[in-house]
C-alpha cells in the first residue's frame, strides 16, 4: 500500500493536470482554460482586459490539490530525522533554490560538509563539489560523443574495407613509453638531482595536499618526457602521509615503478650541503644562470593563503643557500604571486638546463601575471603599462592626460 | 525583460516565453525583473496560475521570488498563503525562504508567527542576523522589550554579531519607559560597544543621548563635545580613563606577542632563534628604553631626503630631555651607500642605542619586543599600523587589548608639513572607547558614515551627566 501511494505521489508531482481530471478538478481547471481561448479568439484587438476573467489565486489551489494525501502519509513516517538525513534535505532544498549545489553527495561528502566550521566554509565546500559534478559531466558527455564518432568512422572504414599497409607495426605509445623510461632510468644514475621537499604537509590543508600531488605527478610526468631528465628525489616523505596515500591514489600500481628515488631522509643527509641551494620566491637572493653541479631544491607545497617565508624558514634553519627565480628581472610583472606552481618549476627548470635561455624557460610563466619580456628599456614598458592600466581601471586618466599634454603640448 | 503592466493570460505568458531567448528559465527571470521593478502582485499571480495550469506545479524557486515580491510590499496574507503552500508542498525550507518569511512577518500585525519562524530555524541552523535583526526590532516595536533583549542574548550566546541598527532601536524604542530592570539592560549594550570597541554613528549617538534624556527621573544631561588632547572633557571637566593596561593584561599581551608574533608557527619565518636570543640579552642589558623607533620605516618620511638624513632628524627631534633612545635597524644600514653615509651613523649611533637584525629578518617584531620589555611609559615610533602583526594574535580579546596599547604607546608622524622639521603626533593620553563612572557616560561617535579605518579613532564624544 505504502509503495503504492508513493507511486501516486510521484505521479502527481510531475503532472497533476490528469490527477486533478481524476480527483474532479475538472470543473475548475478545464472550462476556464476553454473559457480562455475562447475570450482571446474573441477580443484579439481588444487587447488585455480580461483580467477579472483570471483566477489569480489558482496556483494555491493546484500547489494545495494534491496535499491531503501527504500529510496522512508523513504521519506514518518516523518523526525524528538522522542529522545526515537533515543534512541531505537541506542540500536538497538548497539546490532547489538555485545555489550552486551538487546533484548527488557521498555520505562521505556529506560528513565533511557537516564538519566545515562556518557557514562560508559549507557554501565553499558545496561549490566546490557542485563544479566537479559539472566538470566530470562534461567530460563524460564529451566522451561518449567522441565514441560515437569513432563508431561512426569505424562503419564506414569497414565499408570502404582496405587494409593499409605500413612498413612499422602501429604501438607508438608503449614503444614511447619504453624509450621514456630508458631515459628515466639513465637519469637515475647519471642524471642531475632534483629535490622535492615533502616535508609540508602539516602547513596544508587536505586540499592543497591533493592539489600538490597532482602538480607533482605532472612535473614526474614532463621530466620523463624530457631529453635529458632529472634524477627527481622525494625527500622527507613519510611512509603512510597523506600525500602517500595521494600519490596512490593518483598513480594506482605504477607508484612503485617510477623511475625516481623516495626516501623519508632529509637532503642535507644525502648531498653535501653547500651543493644544496634551496628554490623558494621568498629568497633575497636571485638566481642569475642555472648551475648544472648544485642540486636544487623545490618546496613540495601549494599555499592558497599565502604563507610568507615558510619555505625561507626551513633553507634558513639548515643553514642552505636559497635563490628566486628572476621574475622581475626578465618579465614585468602584472598581477598575481610569484609563487608559480610545482610543474611550471620543472618546465622552467628543465629547459634552463637543456637552454640556460631565460626568455624560453620563463614562457612557462603564466600568461595573465605578466605583461611582457623585458627586452626594452624597463621605463618604456612601464609607462605603456601605465597607459594600459589607465584605460583598463580610469585610474589617474587626469594624471595621464596633464602628462601627455606636457610632452605633446599643442602647437 | 519588462515585466507586463497588467496580469495576462496563459496564451500571453506562453507567448512572451517562446520568444524570450532560454525558456527554461524565462520565469525566474521573469520574477526577477518584477522584483526590480516592484511590479502589480497581480501580474505575478498570474503568471504562476499560468505556471501551475502548465506543470501542475511551481518550482521552489519560483515560490521563494514570489515570496520576495510579496515582503517587498508587505502583502502579509499572501505570505501567509506562500508559507501554508510551502509548507504543505515541501518537508522542510531553506535558509533564503525563511529569512524572506520572517522579514516579512515581523513588519506587520502577525509578527508572533516570525518568532515561531525563528524558533523553526533554530532546530537545523543557528539564524542569520536579519532573522534576529527582523524579530528584535518588531518585539521592540510592540514594546515586548523583555522578548526583544532575550533575542538579543540568545543571538550573542550564538557569537551572531547584531548589527548596529539592531542596537538602535532597541535603544529607540525603550524612549521613556521606566524599569531598573530594562535600564542595565541598556547600559549592557553600552558596554558591549565598549568591549568590542566599538564606535556609535551619530544617529545611532542621537539615539542614545535621547534615552538617557528620557529615562523618568534619571536627570541625564548630554552634550556634543571634543576632548582635549590632555584627556579631560570640557563639559564635565572629567578626566577620561588612560589607555594603561592593568598588570595582568600587559603580562598577558607581552606574552602573546612573543608567543604568537614573533615565534608563530616557525621562528626561522621571521627571525632565528639565534637573532631573537642576541636581542633579548642586547636589550636586557640596556634596559629601559624611553622611545623604540622603527628606523627604516622613519628613514623614508621624506623621499627627497637621504634615508639616513632623515633617521638623523628623527632621533635628533626625539633625543631631547635625556630620553633613552633605541632604534632598530637591518644591517644593510652599516654599509656605506648613497643612503646610508657612514659618519652620520656615526654621530647616530652616540645619541641612541642601536641594534641591527639580519637583513631578510622583520625589526617590526623587535620593536614589539622591546617596547613592552620597557615598560608601560615606553613609547615606539613608527608610521606602520601594524596590522598585520594584529592578525597574528589568535583570539578577538588579545587583538583588542593590542589596539588598546597601541593607541596609547604609538608615535606617528604629522602629515608632512612643507617646513623642514620633523612632527610627532603623541600617542593618546586617553582612551579612546565607551566609558562610564556610574553617574557620567563618556560614548565617542563618528558622522553617518564617515569612513573610518581601523586605526582612525573618532574625536568627538557625547558627554552624559546626572545632575
Amino acid at each position: 500500500m505504502q509503495s503504492a501511494n508513493m507511486l501516486l505521489r510521484k505521479i502527481v508531482r510531475t503532472s497533476v493536470l490528469p490527477f486533478a481530471a481524476q480527483h474532479g478538478m475538472k470543473k475548475d481547471l478545464l472550462p476556464l482554460s476553454r473559457a480562455l481561448s475562447l475570450s482571446l479568439c474573441l477580443k484579439q484587438d481588444k487587447s488585455c482586459e480580461p483580467s477579472e476573467k483570471l483566477d489569480l489565486d489558482a496556483w494555491k489551489k493546484v500547489m494545495k490539490s494534491g496535499l491531503q494525501e501527504e500529510v496522512s502519509e508523513t504521519v506514518s513516517e518516523p518523526q525524528e530525522l538522522s542529522s545526515l538525513a537533515a543534512a541531505r534535505e537541506t542540500l536538497e532544498m538548497w539546490r532547489l533554490a538555485g545555489r550552486l549545489v551538487p546533484e548527488n553527495i557521498t555520505e562521505e561528502q556529506l560528513k565533511t560538509f557537516m564538519e566545515c566550521p562556518s557557514k562560508s566554509a559549507k557554501k565553499k565546500y558545496l561549490k566546490y563539489l557542485h563544479l566537479k559534478e559539472l566538470y566530470k559531466k562534461n567530460d563524460k558527455r564529451k566522451m561518449d560523443e567522441k565514441r560515437e564518432r569513432r563508431l561512426e568512422a569505424q562503419d564506414q572504414a569497414s565499408k570502404t574495407d582496405e587494409t593499409k599497409k605500413n612498413s612499422f607495426i602501429c604501438l607508438w605509445s608503449s614503444t614511447m613509453d619504453k624509450a621514456y623510461n630508458w631515459r628515466a632510468a639513465q637519469s637515475m644514475i647519471f642524471g642531475q638531482p632534483l629535490v622535492f621537499d615533502m616535508s609540508y604537509e602539516k602547513d596544508m590543508s587536505v586540499r592543497e595536499v591533493t592539489n600538490t600531488v597532482r602538480q607533482l605527478v605532472l612535473s614526474e610526468s614532463c621530466n620523463r618526457r624530457s631529453v635529458d631528465p632529472f634524477h627527481i628525489h622525494f625527500c622527507n616523505f613519510k611512509d603512510d602521509s597523506l600525500y602517500h596515500r595521494e600519490f596512490v591514489k593518483q598513480y594506482r600500481e605504477a607508484w612503485g615503478k617510477l623511475l625516481i628515488t623516495v626516501t623519508d631522509q632529509c637532503y642535507t643527509e644525502i648531498f653535501p650541503k653547500e651543493k644544496l641551494i634551496y628554490l623558494t620566491a621568498d629568497s633575497p637572493k636571485v638566481m642569475k644562470t642555472f648551475d648544472h653541479d648544485k642540486i636544487y631544491i623545490v618546496g613540495s607545497m601549494v599555499d592558497k593563503s599565502i604563507k610568507t617565508g615558510v619555505s625561507l624558514a626551513r633553507a634558513k634553519r639548515l643553514g642552505l643557500e636559497t635563490a628566486a627565480l628572476p621574475l622581475e628581472k626578465y618579465l614585468l610583472w602584472s598581477t598575481g604571486a610569484k609563487n608559480l606552481t610545482l610543474d611550471q618549476m620543472m618546465h622552467i627548470l628543465l629547459t634552463l638546463k637543456d637552454t640556460a635561455d631565460w626568455k624560453k624557460a620563463l614562457e612557462f610563466v603564466p600568461k595573465r601575471k605578466y605583461c611582457g619580456f623585458v627586452n626594452t628599456p624597463v621605463k618604456e614598458l612601464k609607462k605603456t603599462l601605465d597607459l594600459i592600466n589607465t584605460l583598463k581601471l580610469g585610474k589617474r586618466r587626469e594624471e595621464v592626460g596633464k602628462q601627455f599634454a606636457k610632452n605633446y603640448p599643442k602647437k | 525583460v519588462q515585466p507586463p503592466e497588467k496580469p495576462l493570460q496563459a496564451e500571453e505568458w506562453n507567448k512572451l516565453r517562446e520568444d524570450f531567448q532560454s525558456p527554461e528559465r524565462f520565469e525566474e527571470v521573469m520574477l526577477n525583473s518584477m522584483i526590480r521593478c516592484n511590479s502589480p502582485i497581480d501580474v505575478a499571480k498570474s503568471l504562476l496560475t499560468h505556471l501551475a495550469k502548465r506543470n501542475g506545479d511551481i518550482a521552489y524557486n519560483v515560490l521563494v521570488k514570489y515570496l520576495a515580491l510579496c515582503v517587498q510590499q508587505g502583502q502579509v496574507s499572501e505570505i501567509r498563503d506562500v508559507y501554508d503552500v510551502m509548507k504543505g508542498r515541501f518537508k522542510v525550507l531553506e535558509s533564503g525562504a525563511y529569512n524572506l518569511l520572517i522579514k516579512g512577518l515581523s513588519s506587520s500585525d502577525q509578527w508572533r508567527m516570525a518568532l515561531t519562524l525563528l524558533e523553526e530555524v533554530e532546530k537545523t541552523t543557528i539564524p542569520s542576523r536579519t532573522c534576529y535583526e527582523s524579530c528584535i526590532k518588531a518585539a521592540s516595536r510592540h514594546q515586548e522589550m523583555k522578548l526583544a533583549f532575550e533575542l538579543y542574548h540568545e543571538m550573542l550566546a550564538k557569537d551572531v554579531v547584531p548589527t548596529l541598527d539592531v542596537l538602535q532601536s532597541l535603544f529607540d524604542f525603550s524612549r521613556g519607559m521606566k524599569g531598573a530592570e530594562l535600564q542595565k539592560e541598556l547600559f549592557g549594550i553600552l558596554l558591549y560597544l565598549r568591549e568590542n570597541q566599538i564606535y556609535p554613528h551619530k544617529t545611532f549617538m542621537r539615539s542614545i543621548k535621547l534615552w538617557f534624556e528620557s529615562i523618568p527621573g534619571g536627570n541625564w544631561r548630554g552634550h556634543l563635545t571634543n576632548i582635549k588632547d590632555s584627556g579631560q572633557c570640557p563639559v564635565c571637566n572629567h578626566q577620561l580613563e588612560d589607555s594603561n593596561l592593568t598588570e595582568e593584561e600587559y603580562s598577558n599581551l607581552s606574552e602573546r606577542i612573543i608567543r604568537d608574533v614573533i615565534h608563530g608557527t616557525d621562528t626561522f619565518r621571521k627571525t632565528s632563534p639565534q637573532e631573537f636570543e642576541a636581542f633579548q640579552t642586547f636589550v636586557e642589558n640596556r634596559l629601559p628604553f624611553d622611545i623604540v623607533i622603527d628606523g627604516l620605516n622613519v628613514s623614508h618620511i621624506k623621499p627627497r631626503k637621504m634615508q639616513c638624513e632623515n633617521l638623523f632628524d628623527a632621533v635628533n627631534c626625539l633625543a631631547k630631555e635625556n630620553a633613552r633612545l633605541l632604534v632598530l635597524g637591518r644591517k644593510h644600514m652599516l654599509t656605506n651607500s648613497s643612503n646610508w653615509k657612514r659618519e652620520i651613523m656615526q654621530e647616530m649611533q652616540n645619541k641612541a642605542d642601536f641594534f641591527f637584525a639580519e637583513n631578510i629578518s622583520e625589526d617590526d617584531a623587535f620593536l614589539l619586543y622591546a617596547t613592552l620589555r620597557s615598560g608601560k611609559h615606553c613609547k615606539f615610533v613608527t608610521r606602520d599600523f601594524l596590522r598585520d602583526h594584529k592578525a597574528c594574535l589568535s583570539d578577538s580579546l588579545t587583538r583588542h587589548l593590542f589596539r588598546k596599547w597601541q593607541r596609547g604607546h604609538q608615535i606617528a608622524f604629522y602629515p608632512s608639513v612643507k617646513g623642514r622639521s620633523i612632527n610627532f603626533l603623541p600617542a593618546f593620553r586617553y582612551d579612546c572607547v565607551v566609558q562610564t563612572t556610574g553617574d557620567t557616560w563618556h560614548i565617542p561617535y563618528k558622522d553617518v558614515f564617515e569612513e573610518k579605518y581601523s586605526y582612525q579613532v573618532p574625536r568627538k564624544w557625547l558627554c552624559i551627566q546626572q545632575k
